[in-house]
């Protein structure tokens, strides 16, 4: 569904080196490292936010790196995405940001988008919100808002930036089955950061792990929590002996 | 209801005369505070010289630059009014006039409140809501003696230096539009211009200028340290001292025009 | 010796490089502004617009710059109206031209230069300020990902509005500026209203070159701090140094332009 061929970013620095990478249809990819390894710029990446330096993101086969922004937004039709702070639209209502993709990519009649939003909400446990503002959410809150607006268009692909990021673990875990369940109804291929390695693992079919812009391991989840490989085992478990 | 909005106006009127009695209040006190720590004087060496070199040095070329176009407008400008009234030789006094005593202090001023005022409230207001403070505070290091007195004197002493150079600059800046655009010869115009151009009319466009700079100094300080609310509360910061400053700064020109005229 | 040439071998082109790159920069950035400008009056002439967004932007622009812009002018009157009152009596004890010559000063030219000065303080930190914690915030990214693009999502709506809402508070911050000099001048130095507002020497070349000056002045301040919002980086310092960089960039483009269209004024439009 996703592959990512020899990527590669900088800003000033090498952010991204040559990160091959593969997302098949109908599966949870967690994407997992230590801070600053370049896993945002890889998911903001494939959403074709970013222009690699090099390499290219094949999304169901369409080829990111020869397209313009036109034709980028054709692709991004087809994805999802929920950002790292949220990224809600502060000028409008909880209910105008989750319409904004129906109102902006579909031609939908005003009943049926009122009536999507407020399944949307009513699924992420937020009945009722329409009319709030973003500013008056709790950081919680608003990731799951974030998720309400990454769904709603129905997109076969969503891409998660950290969504349980200082969180507690009983509100993680009913995002975690959020997502999960989502994934399982619409059979879609689901590419999510996590810094919190063992939650993520608990709902995850594959797992890859950046460092320092490499691509050191790609498995699936039972292939990780088993590895070897020094670097990885130190990270999954969260040991603090090793080469980290 | 009809009543709430009757008297929406009036309270919105009220909560700004508030907000802004509070304000000046706030950057009184920062001032006295300051002050006080004149005598004796405790001000961060390091910092003072950080900050007079980042302020000052890095704006000469944008205030060259603004003082060279406004030496030429002055006398774009008094073009047509000198061709009527035939009027060659005073142009050099006209010009230099209105450049020294107010559009250069002015112009160097809203310049100066727009990259260093503006700086000044973002990197304060930065390390506000990052914590870093709190941090000094933690380190019984004095805020005001060790990040506000330091900026107050820079940007009052690089001010006034900025505007003798603008000053300068805008003359020859005059000079050379006039000997193109109306022919009028360099030396006739600095012979207008100098007789004329009493020195108390080059002093009263300095002392402006210091006080302009202080009047920003102040301003981007208060609301840097007063910011509230990450990084939209630093936009908001910066916003409002520019703002605050540049009103400021035509408030305190119309009274200096009178006073010091 | 061969030490020493050879470090002024080395320092040669970096020393070039380092007194080019400011000007190569400059370039880069003028080329940037005007493919942005390119972009906005493409889309603007293309028509397909959101007139609640336009609406919204004429109202925020103008309302929040209209009684800043009268206090600031109605002071800029006031100083102006004394200093050339005094100065000129210094010439020629008779000021019955006094307001004549003002009020043609202020429409050709002081209305829309002096006046842009503060409005790029105001409606110029206010737009990069705006644009700019919308991309550190990737709210930017987001309009993005819904086919929304930022240029004729932000950028359209804020360029219309602050160019004619700029002029219009301008226009009006201009009467202002000739109301308080009319009061000091009458107040001051006994010059009766009548004799102050005096419009004869105001052609109808002025008024064109003035209002050129103003809408000018206008756009350059929305795409300029538009593209400083836009291209905004790294968190809550970035938006501050945006901000700044709007707000010097449009002064400074104020002054430049006023001087070409000064200029330009001077051979085309005679007085």
């Amino acid at each position: 569904m996703i592959r990512v061929q020899d990527l590669s970013v900088s800003f000033r620095s090498p952010v991204l080196d040559g990160v091959n990478l593969h997302a098949p249809p109908a599966s949870i990819l967690a994407l997992v490292g230590p801070g600053a390894s370049g896993k945002s710029v890889l998911l903001k990446s494939v959403a074709g936010l970013l222009r690699p330096d090099r390499g290219d993101v094949f999304v169901d086969g369409v080829s990111l790196a020869d397209k313009d922004e036109p034709g980028l937004a054709e692709v991004r039709k087809g994805i999802g995405m929920l950002f790292q702070n949220y990224a809600l639209f502060d000028y409008l209502t909880v209910g105008e940001n989750v319409a904004f993709p129906l109102r902006r990519l579909f031609d939908l009649p005003e009943e049926e988008i009122q009536a999507r939003v407020s399944e949307r909400l009513e699924r992420v446990s937020l009945p009722g919100f329409e009319d709030r503002i973003p500013r008056s959410l709790s950081g919680g809150q608003k990731k799951r808002v974030g998720i309400a607006r990454a769904t709603v268009a129905r997109a076969p692909i969503l891409l998660y930036d950290d969504p349980t990021a200082g969180l507690d673990p009983v509100t993680s875990q009913k995002i975690y089955d959020l997502i999960k369940g989502e994934q399982r109804e619409q059979r879609g291929c689901v590419v999510m950061i996590s810094s919190d390695v063992a939650g993520v693992l608990t709902i995850a079919d594959r797992v890859a792990m950046l460092h320092r812009g490499k691509l050191v391991f790609e498995g699936s989840a039972d292939e990780a929590k088993t590895s070897v490989d020094p670097l990885v085992r130190q990270f999954i478990h969260g040991l603090v002996e090793g080469p980290l | 209801m009809s009543g709430s909005r009757l008297l929406a106006l009036p309270a919105r009127v009220g909560a700004s005369l508030l907000s802004l009695a509070d304000q000046v209040g706030g950057m009184t006190l920062l001032l006295s505070q300051a002050l006080k720590r004149l005598v004796p004087p405790r001000v961060d060496r390091y910092e003072l010289v950080r900050n007079l070199h980042r302020m000052g040095v890095q704006s000469v070329p944008i205030v060259m630059a603004t003082a060279a176009f406004t030496g030429a407008i002055m006398v774009i400008q008094a073009a047509p009014l000198v061709e009527r009234f035939n009027a060659r030789e005073f142009v050099g006094w006209g010009a230099s006039f209105v450049t020294f005593r107010e559009v250069g202090p002015l112009l160097i001023a809203l310049m100066f409140n727009g990259r260093v005022g503006a700086n000044n409230a973002a990197e304060l207001g930065t390390m506000v809501v990052t914590e870093q403070v709190d941090g000094l505070r933690a380190l019984a290091i004095d805020p005001i003696g060790y990040l506000v007195m330091p900026r107050i004197i820079a940007m009052v002493v690089m001010i006034f230096m900025l505007t003798i150079l603008g000053d300068g600059v805008a003359l020859i800046g005059s000079i050379i539009t006039g000997d193109l655009l109306l022919d009028v010869d360099p030396r006739t115009f600095l012979a207008s211009a100098i007789p004329m151009l009493g020195p108390w009319d080059v002093i009263a466009g300095l002392i402006k200028s210091a006080i302009f700079g202080l009047m920003i100094a102040v301003t981007s300080c208060y609301f840097g340290l007063a910011t509230r609310g990450g990084a939209p509360g630093v936009g908001r910061s910066v916003n409002a001292s520019v703002v605050a400053a540049a009103t400021g700064i035509f408030v305190a020109d119309y009274l200096s025009t009178f006073v010091l005229g | 010796m061969t030490e020493a040439s050879a470090t002024l071998v080395d320092s040669g082109p970096s020393a070039l490089g380092r007194l080019m790159a400011p000007v190569s920069a400059g370039v880069n950035d003028i080329a940037g502004l005007f493919r942005l400008l390119g972009r906005t009056l493409t889309l603007i002439s293309q028509g397909k617009r959101e007139q609640g967004a336009l609406l919204e932007q004429m109202y925020i622009i103008g309302n929040r710059s209209l009684v800043f812009m009268c206090i600031t002018m109605g002071f800029i009157g006031a100083i102006i109206t004394f200093q050339s009152a005094v100065q000129s009596q210094r010439l020629l004890p008779d000021l019955t031209m006094l307001g004549a010559t003002f009020i043609k000063l202020l429409v050709r030219d002081m209305a829309a230069s002096l006046g842009a000065m503060p409005l790029a303080t105001r409606v110029g930190a206010g737009i990069a300020a705006e644009i700019g914690s919308m991309v550190v915030t990737d709210q930017v990214d987001a309009l993005r990902m819904c086919a929304a693009d930022p240029v004729d999502y932000l950028v359209v709506p804020r360029f219309i509005a602050a160019t004619i809402m700029g002029t219009a508070v301008l226009i009006i911050a201009g009467a202002v500026a000739i109301l308080s000099g009319m009061v000091i001048a009458n107040g001051v130095f006994d010059v009766n209203f009548h004799t102050y507002l005096n419009f004869s020497m105001v052609t109808l070349g002025d008024v064109g070159l003035g209002v050129t000056k103003m809408v000018a002045f206008c756009a350059a301040i929305a795409i300029i701090s538009a593209q400083r919002g836009l291209s905004t980086f790294g968190g809550s310092e970035g938006v501050g140094t945006a901000t700044t960089r709007a707000v010097v960039g449009s002064s400074f483009a104020i002054i430049v332009l006023n001087f070409f269209i000064s200029g330009l004024g001077y051979f085309f439009v005679p007085s």
